[in-house]
């Protein structure tokens, strides 16, 4: 028996209200508990709302039906408890984020072993030692605009590609560069504490970390844009 | 995964070795297959099938592809060129488990 069109529709709507935000986590989700539904009111002879219940329950999320009035069963049995499809997004974020720190790593290699990189790493930190020698200030700016700019750049393709918000795989992708600045705006703050004015903080902590850093977050945008490419072609974006 | 926990450390052979026999499979196809093939007898549940399935892809030994099914997306699953030679290597060291364990239990047999 297949479902309706308004009957899967139902089931995604159910996947939000459980907070599946990812669409990418939700399609597999939905496709998996359709398929179950329509075999159980096949095989098993059930209706709708018993083999999406029973679905339900074998993802991991309880029902305890204990006081619940009979008529009320279906709609308080799917919302009771989402602890399944959280473990299922849990999950799947950490293998995304295993995946993508193995590309980040492979790609930080390969930028390594070019000439084209150490001669835009070194312009790099070349310009930060003259502007720690004529505006020493402007050096905690100057390095979290680098650091930012996976951010920025996943902010333009949210702009310009809707698929690319609430998906879990583009923000797994953007989720190590966000590390890197909340470190490098932590100390600012840490920094803030101990000295009373923005002009006598070590500058050179921010040259030095940004420095460090820069390979990171520069490899991080090339990431973010092959996964980009990559989700594009997996999903033909145009479909959703 | 139900019935033992000694089919656990199986399961990402059992799923390679599906994979290599059909060109591409979906998540809830692999359930059923594994349920049909063993009669009944071994069950994968989704709490262990998804979170094998996404490890095995972010390890390369997986590639997905996406279509539209019955007005829903469908991703597949089917194996990388990597993810086909590690599949010898697993089954074979799945027929070497198979053989000490033969030579454990049954001394006469094996």
């Amino acid at each position: 028996m297949k479902l309706t069109k308004e009957e899967i529709q139902f089931i995604d709507n159910y996947l939000i209200k459980n907070e599946v935000k990812y669409w990418d986590v939700r399609l597999e989700l939905l496709d998996h508990i359709v398929s179950a539904v329509e075999d159980k009111m096949t095989n098993d002879g059930i209706s709708f709302n018993e083999a999406l219940l029973d679905v339900h329950r074998g993802f991991g999320n309880q029902f305890i039906e204990f006081g619940v009035p009979k008529d009320k069963i279906f709609e308080k049995g799917l919302y009771q408890s989402n602890a399944g499809f959280k473990k299922f997004t849990r999950q799947k974020q950490k293998e995304l984020g295993r995946k993508y720190r193995k590309i980040i790593w492979k790609h930080l290699k390969v930028n390594f072993s070019t000439f084209k990189f150490w001669l835009e790493y070194l312009s790099v930190i070349l310009i930060f030692i003259m502007l720690y020698q004529f505006k020493p200030e402007s050096c905690f700016l100057i390095g979290l605009l680098i650091l930012i700019l996976p951010n920025m750049y996943s902010a333009y393709y949210s702009l310009k590609d809707k698929s690319t918000r609430k998906s879990l795989s583009f923000a797994m992708a953007t989720s190590s560069a966000m590390a890197v600045w909340s470190i490098y705006n932590l100390s600012f703050y840490i920094l803030k504490e101990n000295y009373e004015d923005v002009v006598n903080m070590p500058h050179i902590f921010f040259v030095i970390v940004t420095c460090l850093f820069y390979p990171m977050i520069r490899t991080n945008i090339e990431v973010y844009q092959k996964v980009y490419e990559e989700n594009k072609k997996t999903f033909n974006l145009k479909l959703l | 995964m139900s019935n033992s926990k000694l089919y656990k450390g199986s399961l990402t052979t059992i799923i390679l070795k599906l994979l290599n026999e059909h060109d591409k499979m979906y998540g809830y196809e692999i359930t059923q297959k594994v349920k049909a093939l063993t009669k009944g007898e071994l069950k994968i549940t989704e709490g262990a099938l998804y979170p094998a399935l996404h490890k095995l892809e972010a390890e390369g030994l997986l590639d997905v592809e996406v279509a539209k099914v019955d007005n829903r997306l469908r991703k597949y699953y089917k194996l990388t060129e990597t993810g086909t030679k590690e599949t010898v290597n697993k089954l074979e060291e799945l027929a070497e488990y198979i053989k000490t364990m033969q030579a454990l239990m049954n001394p006469k047999l094996a």
